[in-house]
């Protein structure tokens, strides 16, 4: 396991560059993101551990950050003040470009995989935006009337993405749809509907709403989303059917999700970063197949949709906010950061059991 | 300086978000929260009223509370444009009504247009009965029972105030002392309280007359056109006993030239050295106002226009003899459970029962005057017991949306001893 403190400030999200393996983005900010500056960090991974090898300061806290897909050197920040920035690895201290349009704090940027020439952000004022890094102002604002925690764009279409938000919602736009008093919402589907009942086992309660504060599209099952947040539960959807309530319910964690990310990997693979201090790998239990006889009768099982924990990472001392893949390489490694100040990159295959 | 102070509502705000995040299931709290438009959302999409009128004298003295009900539902189904078989349910608020009035209500729903499906009852809880009814409504749909509601209230004090209204205590009761306590008539306990909590009536009666002003004002401006709905009614006028069709469109308790100094003459009504008289207190009047309630994603698939949301309501007991203080017992809690700051609050609809005890709670919650009944009270224009809940729904969400203004509270105390409050948005 590798380490980097990030002295004075908190951990907020950590990002694999997709174009080098030894590559890290941190965005972390003074004062626990509730007052003070922000500071985005590039990290190397090197035979020596880990090395800063550069990081821009902002006047107000970082939530998120984004590495352009299109730019190896270029990536987007999420600010406390409602603004996103550009940064160029190669341009020194200020950013590229800045767009303020949010009316509060950014919680969210994610670049488009496919199209590569758009990317979103996020924000607490209700709304998601669609931006050109070319272009001074933003393409499209869709509403949601709720905090959106996080917006992510499909890894498999250039147009279509998908949002969370306090409201206990997950939301699918497409942007292919007319431009309309639906402003391109197309799916809606409330996160705390309890899976449909099966066969052997009680029917579920009802659940109260909660925010939900993260989700991942999957990587190979392009109608797979995951979301988790303050209920402590992490789900899988697939928006193919979305009346039908969640497919996987994996319950396990002490306190709300902050972070969720899908193995570029494997294609049922989870990894989550949560407020009671741990890092965990799930499976949703869709590459076991059909479930066996065994495991028809076991009603947890039934419950879950077959996914399970597999195992944790307990080594951070403080909320831990942020959690990814590496894409490169052997097929486990991944990076997290939280508010212990502390940067850790190590081998989930270490810990799957 | 201003910047400094910007900063720290703005880390307030995170930190509160980060704790709302740690609070396990338990929905986001606080202005913020309050604004945001969830599917899930309990939305009102017509609050309405009839005109409310002088008991005995005024335009529906002949009206059966009944009937007033049955004009107000007919309004609403016209205005609204509600599938009538889309409401399953309809709570009504009385409180003098003989047997609650639950019959004559199920019947007025039925010729009002409502099919048989849609079910009816009646509810009191005193001088909050209507905003029961609503609250019983939300809570209905809340939690599933019914897709569609609405909370109403009737009442005729022309015909059914008086002795009636309370049966004899039995010698249990009247052996008990708080029990007993219950029957104590209003205006006595209120004098007592105003001498216990020293509200002088140079106060009341200034607060009275600006409550009378503010409805004047009011009315000029057309500020009611909103909320009222004119009601063709038969009357008998007492000079000629001849019976009449009226049309009755505007409050007729609102006096013009109404101060301080005139109030300051009247002789109080329920002690010779008392502060309480006919023109600090609420008056005796008629009406009916109805609510219709349902969840935002039902409205949005409906296609009903969302005027406002409500948002949670309390209900705290206190002691029969101190019944004025409602307000100031209930406020608090429902702001605790919503998370708002007193500062929060855009438009204060606080039922002025008596001037005295409308007084006091201000005082104690540290609102400002002018946040309060901006279009006067029942002072000004009557307090008919069971319509005065869902009067203040119409009346607070036609206010807020006129001033662009969002978060309102209505309360009220309640005989016996009671408050009861709760949180609207505007949209």
């Amino acid at each position: 396991m590798l380490e980097f403190r990030t002295q004075g400030y908190n951990g907020y999200s950590v990002k694999y560059s997709p174009f080098f393996d030894s590559r890290i983005a941190v965005a972390a900010s003074a004062n626990f993101g509730l007052v003070g500056n922000g500071r985005l960090y590039i990290l190397g991974l090197t035979p020596n551990g880990i090395v800063a090898e550069k990081h821009f300061d902002t006047q107000d806290s970082l939530f998120d950050t984004s590495w352009s897909e299109s730019n190896e050197n270029q990536l987007l920040t999420a600010g406390g003040d409602g603004s996103v920035k550009l940064f160029d690895v190669n341009v020194p201290q200020f950013p590229v470009q800045s767009w303020s349009e949010h009316a509060r704090e950014v919680f969210s940027v994610h670049w488009n995989l496919v199209s590569k020439d758009t990317f979103l952000s996020s924000s607490w004022d209700g709304t998601i935006k669609i931006w050109n890094p070319n272009a001074p102002a933003s393409i499209t604002t869709l509403p949601t009337h709720s905090c959106t925690y996080s917006a992510a764009f499909s890894p498999h279409s250039p147009s279509i993405l998908s949002s969370v938000s306090s409201d206990s919602h997950l939301r699918i736009f497409d942007l292919r749809t007319p431009a309309s008093a639906a402003n391109h919402l197309t799916l809606n589907v409330p996160i705390h509907t309890p899976p449909k009942p099966r066969m052997g086992a009680a029917a579920p309660v009802g659940i109260a709403p909660s925010e939900a504060l993260t989700q991942d599209w999957n990587k190979y099952r392009d109608t797979i989303i995951a979301t988790a947040g303050v209920d402590r539960v992490i789900r899988t959807f697939d928006i193919r059917a979305p009346g039908q309530g969640p497919l996987a319910v994996l319950p396990g964690h002490e306190y709300a999700v902050r972070r969720l990310t899908w193995s570029p990997h494997l294609s049922d693979i989870l990894l989550s970063a949560s407020y009671d201090m741990t890092c965990r790998v799930w499976t949703d239990g869709s590459a076991m197949g059909v479930p066996g006889q065994d495991a028809m009768m076991e009603p947890q099982n039934m419950m879950n949709g077959g996914g399970r924990e597999m195992g944790r990472m307990g080594r951070h001392t403080e909320f831990v906010t942020g959690v990814d893949w590496c894409m490169f390489g052997a097929e486990g490694w991944c990076a997290s950061t939280g508010w212990d100040e502390r940067v850790l990159v190590w081998d989930a295959r270490g810990i799957m059991q | 300086m201003a910047n400094q102070t910007g900063r720290a509502a703005q880390a307030q705000e995170r930190l509160s978000q980060v704790s709302n995040h740690l609070g396990g299931v338990r929905t986001a709290k606080g202005k913020q929260a309050l604004l945001e438009k969830n599917p899930d959302d309990i939305v009102v999409t017509c609050a309405l009223r009839t005109p409310i009128t002088k008991g005995g004298k005024g335009g529906f003295k002949d009206t059966h509370a009944a009937d007033l009900l049955h004009g107000a539902f007919k309004a609403l189904i016209e205005r609204s444009g509600i599938d009538p078989n889309l409401v399953e349910d309809i709570a009504v608020g009385a409180v003098l009504a003989p047997g609650g009035g639950a019959t004559e209500f199920r019947a007025a729903a039925l010729a009002a247009g409502f099919p048989v499906t849609s079910s009816a009852k009646s509810i009191n809880r005193q001088c909050s009965s209507s905003l029961q009814a609503c609250v019983d409504i939300a809570n209905a749909i809340k939690s599933g029972m019914i897709d569609i509601g609405i909370g109403a209230g009737a009442e005729s004090m022309s015909l059914n105030y008086g002795p009636q209204a309370v049966s004899e205590f039995s010698e249990l009761l009247e052996g008990h002392k708080e029990a007993a306590n219950c029957k104590v008539p209003m205006g006595v306990l209120s004098e007592k309280m105003a001498k216990a909590k020293g509200i002088p009536r140079s106060e009341q009666d200034a607060f009275a007359a600006h409550s009378f002003q503010k409805a004047v004002e009011a009315q000029k401006k057309g500020l009611f056109d909103e909320e009222i709905v004119p009601l063709k009614v038969k009357w008998t006028d007492p000079k000629t006993d001849e019976e009449k069709e009226i049309v009755v469109s505007k409050d007729d308790g609102v006096r013009q030239g109404i101060t301080a100094e005139s109030l300051g003459k009247i002789r109080p009504a329920f002690a010779k050295d008392g502060s309480i008289h006919a023109g600090n207190a609420s008056q005796i009047s008629d009406g009916a106002a109805a609510v219709l309630l349902m969840k935002r994603s039902t409205a949005e698939r409906i296609g009903q226009k969302i005027i406002g949301k409500f948002v949670q309501a309390s209900v705290v007991g206190v002691p029969p003899l101190m019944m004025g203080v409602g307000p100031a017992a209930a406020i608090p809690v429902v702001l605790e459970k919503t998370g708002l700051n007193t500062n929060d609050v855009d438009i204060w609809e606080i039922n002025e029962a008596f001037a005295s005890q409308c007084l006091y709670c201000i005082k104690e919650l540290g609102i400002p005057m002018e946040k309060i009944n901006p279009k006067g009270g029942a002072i000004a224009f009557g307090h008919p017991l069971g319509v005065t809940g869902a009067r203040q729904v119409s009346t607070l969400l036609t206010e807020l949306r006129r001033t662009g203004q969002k978060i309102g509270v209505t309360s009220m105390c309640v005989g016996t001893g009671m408050g009861m409050a709760a949180v609207w948005v505007a949209e």
